[in-house]
């Protein structure tokens, strides 16, 4: 197997870390919150998992030590040549930001407002290449030659929904160590998260049968690994059960509810580490699934 | 004028001689085995097998085909390789090894499952038409060592003509009657081609194998659309300021929990 769990834990970090990005500007942009105290979680968390992202997948190589070849081509036709780069685009948007909300603070406090508009630009600038790099980590497997990734275009559809429902959780969980963002806040983002759950299963329904209609070579036998095969049970239980419909339930269940109250938070909370659990496991059978 | 193989799953008897002489030419490791059912053997392409006889029984029929790189025209491989590692050299598709980084994209990519990811070497590695001996004005090494002329090598063009040739014969004298050439035109046309007795998929073979980029745009806009209108909505429809009753700013407290 020439893609193993380095591969799935990448996919699985990269989407997570662009999936909150991308929850958090949109949560503020929308709020008009001008703190940046989501934005600020999601980078502080998703920095550190798209590096430890990256270093997973040079670690992965038959040649580690000739990474750098990567950064000698840029060739949109190959969906990891282009992404190679996305992805380095984002890590050092991120950390220009970190830097400069830093900087606001201390070096550059006399012109504190000029450095927040530029913040607030990097943030759109990031926002594009969060939903780039969430999209890539479906279209790296989407094109290729395995039928189960590359049978129909549900695929990339998935991944993003699974990516930002994570990124999502993740925002929902860290904040939750900090308590700097108000329970009205983190209620919202548990609302918001069930609607892109109910998404992904949406998507994840029509993938399935258009793999069992496609009639594309191999398509069938493919679909047939994870439904009834040898990956069924981490794909029911793991992607169907634990990824969509426990944290599905749980946030239905406990919509508009006070997160005051101590059953609602344990819900939102046990809820959000389903959703993450989950969405490594559609990672790893997708990846592994593919190639058997 | 562009060489090519072609291979005659008529003539084949599954002595496994091709597979011997591309092991010594190429100084190909041997690789332990294990019953699969079949008796194919080595039970997968890989880095150190770059040619292997696939076996497909039935009732009354035995097939036998030699599988190896294709050299495609447009090739999958070369086309997701993010190094530029994978080159056309003519008409041969050749993976550098001093230049691939072992990412393994081209494993995943072949819509024919050829290359394969050397674990030692750390590279991947397949088929390179026997470049070594064609450019000296020697056929392929599994082509020379074939016994019953299976596997012939020459100018693509009159193997073509030989193929369709030795279609009209299988059908009408041998009753064959779903004989086919396989490879003249797809994917650009291939520089492997099949006299096939089957339709394709008897042989493992895609009836229309696809380019793995040619679903690129279609990919990527599946996955920029679903983020950046559908999984957009529900932010919007949540936090907009209209319906945001009590996530002003100045509540912004923390919780007590």
């Amino acid at each position: 197997m020439a893609w193993s769990w380095a591969i799935y834990l990448y996919l699985w970090m990269a989407g997570m870390a662009g999936g909150a990005f991308f929850a958090a500007f949109l949560a503020e942009r929308f709020a008009g919150l001008n703190n940046n105290k989501l934005l600020k979680l999601s980078t502080y968390f998703g920095v550190p998992l798209a590096i430890i992202g990256v270093i997973l997948l040079i670690v992965e190589l038959g040649q580690p030590l000739r990474f750098w070849h990567l950064f000698t081509e840029f060739d949109a036709a190959s969906p990891m040549s282009l992404g190679t780069w996305i992805l380095l685009v984002w890590i050092v948007i991120a950390v220009v930001m970190v830097i400069l909300w830093w900087a606001q603070n201390n070096i550059l406090k006399g012109m504190s407002g000029t450095v927040g508009s530029l913040i607030k630009l990097l943030g759109w600038i990031e926002l594009i290449f969060s939903v780039l790099v969430i999209a890539y980590t479906g279209v790296l497997l989407a094109v290729s030659g395995q039928p189960l990734w590359a049978s129909t275009a549900f695929l990339p559809a998935l991944f993003v929904a699974s990516a930002v429902s994570t990124g999502v959780a993740l925002l929902i969980l860290t904040s939750s160590i900090g308590r700097s963002i108000p329970n009205r806040i983190i209620g919202r983002l548990a609302e918001a998260d069930a609607i892109v759950i109910g998404i992904e299963l949406l998507v994840l329904i029509g993938y399935v049968i258009w793999m069992a209609i496609s009639g594309m070579m191999g398509a069938g036998d493919a679909l047939s690994v994870l439904i009834s095969g040898t990956l069924a049970v981490p794909f029911w239980l793991g992607v169907v059960l634990v990824a969509v419909l426990i944290p599905l339930g749980l946030e239905i269940t406990n919509w508009g509810k006070d997160l005051e109250r101590k059953g609602v938070w344990r819900a939102i909370m046990a809820s959000s580490a389903c959703v993450i659990l989950g969405g490594l496991v559609l990672r790893a059978v997708m990846v592994v699934g593919g190639q058997l | 004028m562009p060489k090519a193989r072609l291979i005659d799953t008529s003539k084949c008897t599954a002595c496994r001689g091709c597979q011997i002489a591309c092991k010594q030419w190429n100084n190909l490791k041997a690789e332990e085995t294990k019953q699969t059912g079949t008796y194919e053997n080595p039970p997968k392409m890989s880095a150190q097998t770059w040619i292997k006889v696939e076996f497909k029984e039935r009732p009354g029929e035995w097939l036998f085909r030699a599988h190896t790189c294709m050299h495609c025209t447009e090739a999958s491989c070369e086309k997701v390789c993010p190094t530029g590692a994978i080159s056309h050299q003519g008409e041969i598709v050749v993976i550098d090894q001093e230049w691939c980084i072992g990412c393994g994209y081209c494993v995943q990519a072949c819509p024919f499952h050829v290359p394969g990811k050397d674990e030692e070497e750390g590279t991947a590695r397949k088929c390179r038409l026997c470049m070594d001996r064609i450019t000296n004005g020697y056929e392929t090494a599994c082509a020379k060592t074939c016994p019953t002329g299976a596997i012939q090598f020459g100018e693509r063009s009159t193997l073509i003509a030989a193929g369709k040739q030795r279609v009209q014969t299988l059908k009408s004298d041998y009753g064959y009657p779903n004989a086919n050439l396989y490879g003249e035109d797809v994917l650009g046309g291939l520089h492997t081609l099949y006299v096939l007795t089957d339709e394709p998929s008897v042989y493992n073979l895609p009836e229309e194998p696809q380019l793995a980029v040619s679903n690129n745009v279609a990919q990527w806009v599946s996955g920029i659309i679903t983020a950046g209108v559908v999984a957009a909505l529900p932010f919007w429809l949540l936090f907009r300021r209209k319906n945001q009753i009590g996530i002003e700013e100045e509540s912004e407290v923390g919780g007590t929990r």
